[in-house]
């Protein structure tokens, strides 16, 4: 593709705008979707009903979105949400940021076998732990509380964790960690006062993926939650649409609503999340 | 301040020994150069004094008091590390204090020290910036800094200077002698690749090879009487000139045509190696040395030559160290002049430096 | 200093593994031990049947049903997202003006959640005044009226599509990462050996993205077999269980109808295909790096 390697002046290589115009296409193919809902958030119910859905409308017509953010239960959804993520997502890089620690600077006989258990189960279906889970959590009266959604998002989260910030620690010179230890610094210090400090990027890296991945979650919350008051909001889409059956306005401004936060994180942290994806993906 | 006695020790990486048995004992407030050829070991015996690794058998002692199995940071010691290992995140002042920031040195205790050292190493005005924005240099002092500040009892150096380049090296050579004069008697043990370093700082010099010490002693002892092969080949720049000759019951020394006495004693007679360093031998006019030979080429260093000379009886090429060497020309046949008095004779089974043909 | 190092391996490695062992291996192992009882989630007893649950898996219509629609599922979401994030990868590689935006709207869904992507193209397949219908319509069809997710025939593609929108931006930021691996000395060879562009990607960058392709592959298998949230929301495994796959028959199994037994013995074969996707591509992982260093 692309243009063809010896360009000629005089002549008019047609490749760059092909290419150019090719990508304009599949990039509004691709934004369709999305556009569609961004749409239908600033209609009446009338006018999509009448398949109007697909024009730009000439005035904006806000009130879906007030029925949205002024919903109580919308409120509740948005705060049990944060109430799991938040945890979740610090103690998941806390954990990972221990295993990883050891795993790049104190290897021992059998490290990378155990490095490899606990990097694969970032691989298996979530479905074969599912009964067992259950299981435990009602034994332990933690069914319809948050609890064992932030537990097992911390466990889920340890794989991914570890092996970035294995990866990323691995690149600290080893120099470093005996200038220190020679210094008087013990392994936490180590850990605290020179290799974290040198990984915030990984922290980045780790903190918008894991804060996305829990977020977007469904299975999780389906499972372990029962009342409305504790369910998160990706479940909260999913209820409230028998509420706004036929309010397609009112349900296209709530998912947009509900993906507010990982879509800011995305925009903002871009660099950080295609680094997470490619090095989660590449290093396996 | 301290004494470090190394008792036999032996370290294994998984099955390959690498120190195999090294008994050394060094003096308080010593500076002990190890010199020998890349992967001998010099790193491992000094992360091994330093505790970062620990021995496979075999004891560390510092004044006597068995260390083997106490932590890097208990044992009062320093390291400069070829890179340095300054903090990247960290600024200057920061670097030098970390180790007291460390403990519980109230703030305006480190600040005074970090001050007071950064005086000594003429860092003053260089503070606040973060090791990225300091020459290589600049980067040493840092380090140093930073391992003098908690009064070690031991300094221990990895290569540190080999990162600089010629005129630093120089500058910084002298620094380093300089504090050890001004620290007082602080042990310094000190790892170098560098002959003028070794000859220059050291009051004794280890010559290790393959994990075993093949000599110690002070640096003209190392000189003058290598141990062996190893250690004539190895120390002194150019190196030594190895030819193998027959001594005779008359102690007479023989090879190619010429017949040597040398005048220092010696217990080797049959097949032996005579070693005479560039520096021994003296270029005369053809037939009036001790062998005749053809000069191969000349290197102009400018204050000096090097000669190297070929022969039908010599093995390789050896060097001549000449003045001015005005007149010398490429294949004209020279007379060499052998000083009797600096002749080394060694069995040719004595342990012997691989040289590249 | 062994001895430290080793009294520290044990106290940052403690909560770690405890964690992972308790809410992670433990179950996966304790999956096996519940998929030979027929605990129905609530009461404390429970029989031990054997190998009951697994025999019934062969006599269960909807269990090999849910066995072709993963596999179909599987394949197409390999494909799709593959072919269209490899394609894309080499349209953005060279220099094109506006590289950035254009990856940044290629990406941007996998961002979103599978309920919301779900959500969002429950719309675009809405019979009335859906995207594809509307587009239909114009094209000279007034009365069309086709109900892609309502109907056996479509439901299970028209989630692939949907997934597949998702998924792309994953293939295409890793083939674009492979991509940027490839030294540049290689394609000058190809230029001054005069080979043309189409011979270029063929023989050239296709080959030497084997190890892209290798982790695409893996994760999209992966992926989609885990793939649950998005089905949940646009079909719930039906029409007529028309898009029922292996995640979702274990859910209804277990949570709808109560026989986690039964359901566990479901997630046992499906640990045991992801187990062998994983296998397979650590395999493939080593011989790569063998060949691709
Ligand atoms: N952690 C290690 N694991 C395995 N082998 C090692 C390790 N550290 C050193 N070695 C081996 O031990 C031998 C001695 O290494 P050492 O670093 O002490 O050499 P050195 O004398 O410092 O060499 P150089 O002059 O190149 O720095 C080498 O053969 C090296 O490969
Ligand atoms: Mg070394």
């Amino acid at each position: 593709m692309a243009d063809v390697a010896v360009s000629v002046p005089a002549r008019f290589n047609p490749w760059p705008a092909t290419v150019f115009v090719a990508l304009c296409i599949l990039a509004a193919l691709f934004l369709a979707p999305t556009a569609g809902v961004l749409l239908s958030s600033v209609k009446t119910t009338r006018a999509i009903a009448l398949g109007d859905l697909w024009s730009v409308p000439d005035r904006i017509y806000l009130e879906n979105y007030a029925e949205v953010l002024f919903n109580p239960a919308v409120h509740r959804y948005f705060l049990n949400t944060l109430l799991v993520t938040v945890p979740a997502t610090v103690a998941s890089i806390a954990l990972g940021v221990l295993a990883g620690h050891v795993f790049a600077k104190l290897p021992f006989r059998g490290s990378n076998i155990l490095f490899l258990i606990v990097v694969s189960g970032m691989f298996f279906p979530p479905q074969v732990i599912l009964v067992p889970l259950f299981r435990l959590f009602n034994g332990l009266g933690l069914i319809d509380t948050l609890w064992p959604i932030i537990l097992v998002h911390t466990a889920l989260g340890i794989p991914i964790c570890t092996l970035l910030m294995r990866n990323f620690f691995a690149a600290v010179p080893n120099a470093l960690r005996e200038a220190a230890l020679i210094e008087g610094a013990n392994e936490w210090q180590v850990l605290t006062r020179v290799s974290l400090p040198l990984s915030l990027p990984a922290l980045a890296v780790l903190a918008t993926l894991q804060f996305t991945w829990i977020w977007n979650d469904f299975l999780w919350p389906l499972i372990f939650t029962q009342s409305d008051d504790k369910r998160t909001i990706m479940i909260g889409i999913v209820n409230l649409r028998g509420q706004y059956t036929v309010a397609w306005g009112v349900q296209g401004a709530l998912s947009l609503v509900a993906s507010l936060p990982t879509l800011v994180i995305f925009l903002f942290f871009q660099r950080y999340f295609i680094k997470g994806m490619t090095m989660g993906a590449i290093k396996g | 301040m301290a004494r470090v006695e190394l008792r036999n020790i032996h370290k294994s990486f998984g099955a390959t020994e690498v120190i195999r048995g090294v008994d050394l004992t060094i003096g308080s407030g010593e500076f002990m150069v190890f010199v020998g050829p890349s992967g001998c070991g010099k790193s491992t015996i000094l992360r091994l004094i330093s505790g970062l690794e620990s021995v496979s058998s075999g004891q560390i002692l510092f004044d006597g008091e068995d260390m083997t199995r106490t932590a890097p940071s208990k044992r009062q010691l320093a390291m400069v590390f070829q890179s340095y290992a300054l903090f990247p995140h960290l600024t200057v002042a920061e670097n030098i204090g970390f180790g007291l920031s460390l403990g519980k040195t109230p703030k305006t205790e480190i600040t005074r020290r970090v001050t007071e050292v950064a005086k000594i190493l003429q860092l003053d005005s260089l503070l606040d910036r973060t090791p990225r924005q300091l020459s290589g240099g600049q980067r040493q002092r840092v380090a140093i800094g930073r391992s003098i500040i908690r009064n070690p009892k031991v300094f221990l150096f990895d290569e540190p200077l080999s990162n600089l380049d010629a005129a630093l090296r120089v500058s910084m050579r002298l620094e380093i002698a300089r504090l050890h004069r001004k620290l007082g008697d602080v042990t310094m043990i000190y790892v170098t690749h560098d002959q003028i370093e070794a000859m220059t700082l050291a009051d004794r010099i280890v010559v290790l090879n393959g994990g075993r010490i093949e000599q110690v002693g002070t640096p003209m002892e190392v000189y003058e009487n290598p141990a062996n092969t190893f250690v004539a080949g190895f120390v002194g720049a150019p190196s030594m000139n190895f030819i193998r000759c027959c001594v005779d019951g008359d102690g007479v020394a023989r090879f190619g045509p010429a017949g040597i006495r040398p005048t220092r004693p010696h217990e080797v007679s049959g097949d032996a190696l005579l070693g005479i360093r560039p520096e021994h031998l003296a270029l005369v006019d053809s037939g009036q040395g001790t062998f005749d030979a053809e000069i191969e080429l000349v290197e102009r260093l400018g204050a000096e030559s090097l000669v190297y000379l070929r022969a039908p009886f010599l093995e390789r090429a050896i060097t001549v160290r000449a003045g001015g060497a005005l007149g010398l020309s490429e294949q004209k046949l020279v007379g060499v002049q052998v000083d009797l008095t600096n002749l080394h004779v060694f069995s040719p089974s004595s342990p012997t430096l691989k040289q590249d043909p | 200093m062994e001895t430290q190092n080793r009294l520290w391996r044990v106290l940052l490695l403690a909560l770690p593994i405890l964690v992972f062992s308790v809410l992670v291996i433990w179950p996966l192992l304790s999956s096996f031990y519940y998929s030979f009882t027929n605990w129905n989630g609530f009461n404390r007893d429970y029989e031990f049947l054997g190998l009951r649950n697994f025999a019934k898996i062969w006599t269960d219509r909807l269990f090999f049903n849910a066995i072709v629609n993963t596999t179909i599922w599987m394949v197409a979401a390999l494909v799709l997202p593959t072919l269209t994030g490899l394609f894309l990868a080499l349209l953005l590689d060279r220099q094109v003006r506006g590289a950035r935006i254009f990856k940044t709207v290629f990406y941007l869904p996998i961002c979103l959640s599978a309920i919301v992507v779900g959500q969002i193209w429950i719309w675009i397949y809405q019979p009335d005044w859906g995207l594809l219908n509307t587009f239909v319509k114009l094209a000279g069809n007034p009365d069309f009226n086709y109900a892609w997710l309502a109907r056996p025939d479509s439901a299970l593609f028209a989630v692939i599509v949907a997934w597949s929108w998702q998924q792309t931006g994953l293939s295409m930021v890793i083939y674009l990462a492979g991509l940027t691996s490839i030294p540049s000395e290689m394609l000058e060879v190809c230029e001054i050996e005069g080979a043309t562009a189409w011979q270029r990607i063929w023989r050239v960058v296709i080959p030497l993205l084997t190890p892209s392709t290798v982790v695409v592959v893996a994760l999209s298998m992966i992926n989609s077999l885990k793939g649950f949230d998005i089905l949940y929301i646009m079909t719930g495994g039906g029409p007529f269980n028309s898009s029922d796959t292996l995640a979702m028959h274990m859910y209804n199994e277990s949570f709808k109808k109560y026989l986690m037994g039964y359901g566990s013995a479901i997630s046992v074969v499906l640990f045991l295909i992801a187990l062998t996707v994983i296998g397979v591509y650590f395999r493939q992982l080593r011989k790569v790096d063998e060949i691709y260093g």
